[in-house]
């Protein structure tokens, strides 16, 4: 007779019980998020969300689209780091309301940080929302704010491999800033390469080339994202 | 990325179940957690321990289930795994939203989630 194998199933002392729970835990985030999203919409405002790596341009690409749509919306900017308000203040220059939301450790926004800025905010008063991401490519995919639209933008000079090494981003994205171009020959970049990248892994992504120092491109991305 | 405040949410959330339930010990929590989150396992697995240390949960067994990356076309029907791009260039699999089938774009049906699937714990 063949031998029991020795695994025994042992109750353990008292009673065992089961509790099936099925509670998704970055859900959180999200119901916040479909919340703000709401609140702003009752209040008139649309959001975009500007995402992108540490110096890709995020800040000098919010400055150009406040300047190309001030005279058409009345515009806020959010504007989150780790810490400064370095940013928001280049922003506020342009006569717009800008507030800093400092994260002091965290690399992203997410959503309650939001409903706490939108707090500081009169809504009546506005009806366009730029919120600027923490520079980072890996986790504010993972969170959504409430936006309406989101935006990547993505810079010659963090070199060719931006984009297919970072493909989760790209899939949560609207548009596609690809920013510095007038570099992209010093720096042996295909641009038309990085926007190859883009459009296999998110065919619906609208791609622009940009220079946010002289405002090229900066028209048709404001087009891309529906104004 | 963030494993260390999912998993401090994580075990949150079971003690108090366990709360509620007046456990004496809690003995097993089953995850799921999709492969499109940035949740590294073996980071959620030593800030589980970290955090359930001097609790009811410490010693209970981790049981994690990962769940793959799917997704839906509206053109076709397409349920299924992602498209990846083999990309000859920077040999590596770039997994995109077209679908495997025909092309189109595809919806992510699965793969973010993280989830408390089922507790046990001694009462």
């Amino acid at each position: 007779m063949a031998k029991l194998k020795k695994e025994v199933v042992r109750a353990e002392e008292g009673e065992i019980f089961d509790v099936e729970l099925s509670e998704n835990l970055l859900k959180a985030n999200q119901r916040l998020a479909e919340e703000n999203k709401r609140f702003l919409h009752e209040n008139g405002v649309r959001a975009i969300d500007v995402m992108g790596s540490i110096g890709s341009g995020k800040t000098s690409l919010i400055e150009k689209l406040v300047q190309f749509l001030k005279s058409r919306y009345r515009i806020a900017v959010f504007k989150g780091d780790l810490t400064t308000t370095i940013d928001a203040e280049l922003i506020a220059r342009h006569g717009v309301e800008s507030i800093a939301i400092n994260t002091g450790k965290e690399c992203h926004l997410d959503a309650n940080l939001v409903k706490k800025a939108l707090k500081k905010l009169d809504l009546k008063s506005i009806d366009l929302l730029f919120i600027e991401n923490v520079g980072n490519l890996i986790c504010p995919a993972e969170f959504a704010l409430g936006s309406d639209k989101r935006v990547v933008v993505v810079s010659v000079t963090e070199g060719p491999y931006m984009v297919v090494k970072h493909p989760f981003i790209f899939m949560e994205t609207d548009v596609v800033a690809v920013n510095k171009v007038d570099l992209a020959k010093a720096m042996d970049v295909n641009v038309k390469q990085l926007e190859k990248d883009v459009k296999a892994i998110n065919p619906k992504a609208i791609i622009v080339a940009t220079n946010c120092r002289t405002g090229e491109g900066v028209g048709d991305v404001a087009k891309a994202l529906g104004f | 990325m963030h494993e260390f405040s999912v998993t401090s949410q994580i075990v949150q959330s079971v003690l108090g179940e366990a709360e509620k339930r007046k456990a004496k010990k809690v003995t097993a929590v089953y995850l799921v957690i999709g492969k499109l989150t940035f949740l590294g396992l073996e980071q959620v697995r030593f800030a589980y321990e970290v955090l359930t240390k001097d609790t009811i949960m410490e010693g209970s067994k981790l049981f994690i289930k990962k769940q793959e990356g799917l997704v839906k076309c509206s053109h076709c029907g397409y349920e299924g795994g992602f498209k990846y791009e083999d990309d000859a260039l920077y040999h590596v699999l770039v997994p995109t939203l077209k679908c495997p089938k025909c092309g189109n774009l595809v919806s992510i049906t699965a793969g973010k989630e993280c989830t408390i699937k089922s507790i046990k714990m001694m009462i």
